[in-house]
């Protein structure tokens, strides 16, 4: 009898290992890791079917740092965090314009990784544009 | 913090196991019962390991580029541990073996999708290819009417096993529901028993996450290894 409760501790612990899984912040912290510490140059945007190419010339950058700040080379900065809401990525950005105005800015991110990122800003009305960014 | 909490938990319920299960063990009456003197080997195996993976529950929006992390070869990796062979009923072979195993493997991603733009092919998960797992297997050996069966011994064999993921799975890996630490094995074998002196073997496995997953993966594995009788070692 000893044996089988032995035997049945050491299922329970087993099982209860076998169910550790994801934290409610594993996709924020991964989608985190890949976004910052990096300078992203803008490559494309489209709006709708039209698609405009920057790669080759001067182009828009911003850069997302691990303390949270962010920088573009607009001369803008502030903060921004990443979240996820009712299951959409978004990054709202909080930046002070150079007349010295808050705003706030939120992306969907459509898509992002180690060397790709894909956001889509989020407007008010109309068609919105995708933003296509390279780490290079 | 929760990361830590998450390790911390794993290395306490492990140890409850252990506790656990050497308690309550007679070590003196499993050695007469099972003579274990005379049936538990040591054995160590090279291995070559593949992983297939299918991403296609991921519903996060992240992309690794496909040339990167797709990489469909077989990896070497090792394992070691401990087996005992017996005979049951007078007739039927069998094994059942406990062991470690440090798995390096080659991943081939099934999916590819693309984001135009952009000309290059992402996945939308990127696998762990490194980490171990403790390994219980339980196989019947099928002698075989080959050469001199008093001397060498040749045996087919089959049988289920399970991998347990021991290692600490990355972030990555634990995306959507992803990170399934066990795995089923159906094991395909030959052995080589020289004279009881030691045994050389080549098993295949293939196997497929025990509890369902977003990302069902498929582990493909090839074993040499060689186990040597306890006693003639200690």
């Amino acid at each position: 009898m000893k044996q089988f409760y032995t035997f049945l501790i050491a299922a329970f612990a087993l099982t209860m290992v076998a169910c550790n899984k994801e934290t409610p912040t594993t996709q924020t912290d991964v989608m985190n890791s890949m976004l910052t510490n990096k300078t992203w140059y803008l490559d494309y945007s489209v709006t709708g079917s039209a698609t405009k190419s920057y790669v080759g010339q001067s182009t828009y950058f911003v850069s997302y740092l691990k303390d949270g700040s962010v920088k573009d080379s607009d001369g803008l900065t502030g903060t921004y965090t990443v979240e996820l809401i009712n299951g959409k990525s978004q990054i709202h950005v909080q930046v002070k314009t150079l007349n010295g105005n808050s705003i706030e800015q939120i992306y969907d991110i459509i898509s992002v990784g180690d060397s790709k990122l894909v956001l889509s800003k989020q407007v008010a009305s109309g068609t919105p544009t995708q933003l296509y960014f390279t780490n290079k | 913090m929760q990361i830590r909490k998450l390790k911390f938990t794993t290395h306490f319920l492990f140890l409850l196991l252990a506790i656990t299960a050497f308690s309550s063990v007679n070590a003196q009456t499993i050695k007469s019962k099972f003579h274990l003197d005379n049936n538990l080997s040591l054995f160590g195996a090279l291995t070559l390991n593949n992983q297939s993976v299918n991403d296609a529950g991921i519903t996060a929006p992240l992309n690794y580029l496909y040339n990167t992390v797709n990489n469909n070869v077989f990896k070497p990796g090792y394992s070691g541990g401990f087996r005992y062979d017996g005979i049951y009923d007078q007739k039927h072979f069998y094994s059942v073996s406990v062991a470690i195993n440090r798995v390096s493997a080659g991943t081939l991603y099934k999916n590819k999708y693309s984001q135009a733009p952009f000309v290059d092919d992402f996945t939308h998960f990127k696998a762990d290819n490194q980490f171990t797992t403790l390994n219980v297997a339980a196989h019947y050996k099928m002698l075989l009417p080959v050469n001199d069966m008093r001397r060498y011994k040749f045996y087919a064999v089959a049988g289920p096993s399970l991998d347990y993921k021991i290692s600490t799975i990355s972030a990555e890996h634990l995306i959507n529901g992803a990170g399934n630490r066990t795995y089923i094995n159906g094991d395909l074998g030959a052995e080589f028993d020289n004279k009881g002196y030691y045994v050389l073997y080549a098993h295949y496995k293939l196997g497929t996450n025990l509890f369902s997953s977003s990302v069902p993966t498929t582990l493909n594995r090839f074993e040499l290894g060689m186990s040597i009788k306890v006693k003639d070692l200690f």
